[in-house]
C-alpha cells in the first residue's frame, strides 16, 4: 500500500507549510498524478481522510488531476502519446513503452509525476 | 465530507506549491547511486510477487559468484529473518532491512544498510525488495538495474495485471519454468507480453530448482 506513504507525505508537506505560514484551515489539496504511476485513487483518498483527522487538514478535499503519459522514440524521433495495449483484455487501458510509429523501445517523457499542485486555505 | 465553513471569498487563498512527493526519495536514491558508483559496485534491485523466487534466485547467484567477486545482499523481508538467514549461511555480508509499513523499500532504508557494511572490495549488491508488484516501482533505491522476477505459478496473465512494474525494469526473469507444463502456462507468451510493454527488455527464463538460465542471468548482471 504505497498510497499510505504518498498520503503521509502529502499531509506532512502541507502541515509543514501551514505551520510555517500560520494557516489554521486547509480546504483543498490538488494533486498531479501521472498516468504511469500505479496509484489507486480511492485508496489514496481513504488514507488521506484517515491521516488528516484532527489536523488543520481535517475534512479538506483531495482533488486529483491525471497527467497523461507521453513518450519519445530515439529510433524514429516520434514524440507524443504512447501506444496502448489494446487487446490485453485488461480492466484498464495499459500504457506501453513501444513506439506507436516504429514499434521500437520508446522512453517516457511525461506521466511519472506525483506532486502537490496547489492548496486552498482559509486565512 | 462537504465543508461548511462561513467565509467570504476574499478570505480563501490558493497557492501553487508544485511540490513533488517523490523527490526526497529520488534525491536519496541518487546519493546511493553515487556512493555505489564510487566504489565500483553495481546495485541490483530484485522485485517481484511474494514467493516468485527472489531469495532463491539471489542465493543461487551468490553461490555462483561469491568466489570470483565481492557480493553482499540486502534483504527487505517485512516480518521474518528467514530469508536473510538462508543467504547469510553462504558467508557473505547480509543486511536485513525491516520496513515500517511492510510495503516497499525506499532509498533512505538502503542508505542506512549501505552504512552497515564495508563497501571496499564489493562488486555486486543484491537488494531484495518486498514481495509486492505494485509499490516498489515508484521508489527507486539507487540501484543500477532493476530485475523483476515473475514465476509461472502466478498464471498466464500476470504481466498484463501488473504492467507498471515492467516499464521500469532492465531485466525480467521468468522463474519456475520447471512447473510451466503442470501450470499450463506458456513461458513464450509471458515473455512476449513483457516485450509488448517494453520492446528492449531482456527476458530470461530460469528454473532455480533445475539450475537452468542462471548463468545467463549472472552474465547479464555483470554486463550492466
Ligand atoms: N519448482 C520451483 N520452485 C522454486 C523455484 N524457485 C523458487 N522456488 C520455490 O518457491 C518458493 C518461494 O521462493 P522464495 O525464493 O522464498 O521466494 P521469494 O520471492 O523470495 O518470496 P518472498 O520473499 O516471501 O516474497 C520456495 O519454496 C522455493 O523453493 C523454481 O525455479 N522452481
Ligand atoms: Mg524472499
Ligand atoms: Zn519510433
Amino acid at each position: 500500500m504505497h498510497e499510505f506513504s504518498i498520503a503521509s507525505s502529502i499531509v506532512e508537506s502541507v502541515l509543514e507549510f501551514a505551520a510555517k505560514n500560520k494557516i489554521e484551515k486547509i480546504l483543498e489539496v490538488r494533486l498531479l498524478v501521472g498516468e504511469l504511476m500505479a496509484v489507486e485513487w480511492e485508496q489514496l483518498r481513504f488514507c488521506y481522510g484517515a491521516i488528516t483527522r484532527e489536523t488543520a487538514m481535517e475534512n479538506s478535499s483531495l482533488e486529483i488531476e491525471q497527467v497523461e503519459a507521453a513518450v519519445s522514440c530515439p529510433y524514429c524521433s516520434y514524440r507524443g502519446r504512447p501506444k496502448y495495449w489494446e487487446d490485453a483484455l485488461a480492466a484498464f487501458p495499459i500504457v506501453t513503452l513501444q513506439c506507436p510509429q516504429c514499434g521500437m523501445a520508446a522512453e517516457s517523457t511525461q506521466g511519472k509525476e506525483c506532486a502537490i499542485k496547489t492548496i486552498r486555505y482559509m486565512a | 465530507m462537504i465543508q461548511t465553513i462561513e467565509a467570504s471569498p476574499d478570505e480563501i487563498y490558493d497557492i501553487e506549491l508544485e511540490h513533488s512527493l517523490l523527490e526526497a526519495n529520488a534525491r536519496l536514491a541518487k546519493e546511493n547511486r553515487i556512493l555505489l558508483d564510487g566504489h565500483g559496485i553495481t546495485g541490483i534491485d530484485i522485485m517481484g510477487a511474494i514467493g516468485s523466487g527472489k531469495t532463491t534466485l539471489i542465493g543461487r547467484l551468490v553461490a555462483k559468484l561469491k568466489d570470483r567477486l565481492g557480493v553482499a545482499v540486502f534483504n527487505g523481508d517485512a516480518t521474518t529473518s528467514s530469508d536473510a538467514d538462508l543467504i547469510a549461511a553462504q558467508k557473505v555480508p547480509v543486511v536485513q532491512i525491516a520496513t515500517v509499513n511492510g510495503c516497499h523499500l525506499d532509498a533512505n532504508l538502503v542508505a542506512k544498510a549501505l552504512r552497515k557494511i564495508d563497501l571496499d572490495g564489493l562488486r555486486l549488491i543484491f537488494i531484495e525488495n518486498i514481495g509486492n508488484l505494485i509499490c516498489p516501482a515508484e521508489f527507486p533505491l539507487g540501484s543500477k538495474a532493476r530485475v523483476v522476477v515473475v514465476s509461472v505459478t502466478e498464471g498466464q496473465y500476470m504481466v498484463r495485471k501488473h504492467p507498471h512494474m515492467f516499464l521500469g525494469a532492465h531485466l525480467v526473469v521468468i522463474n519456475k519454468v520447471d512447473l510451466a507444463e503442470a501450470m499450463n502456462v506458456s513461458v513464450a507468451q509471458l515473455a512476449e507480453d513483457v516485450r509488448i510493454l517494453k520492446p528492449d527488455i531482456k527476458v530470461i527464463p530460469t528454473s532455480c530448482k533445475a539450475g537452468t538460465g542462471l548463468d545467463e542471468v549472472a552474465a547479464e548482471l555483470l554486463a550492466i
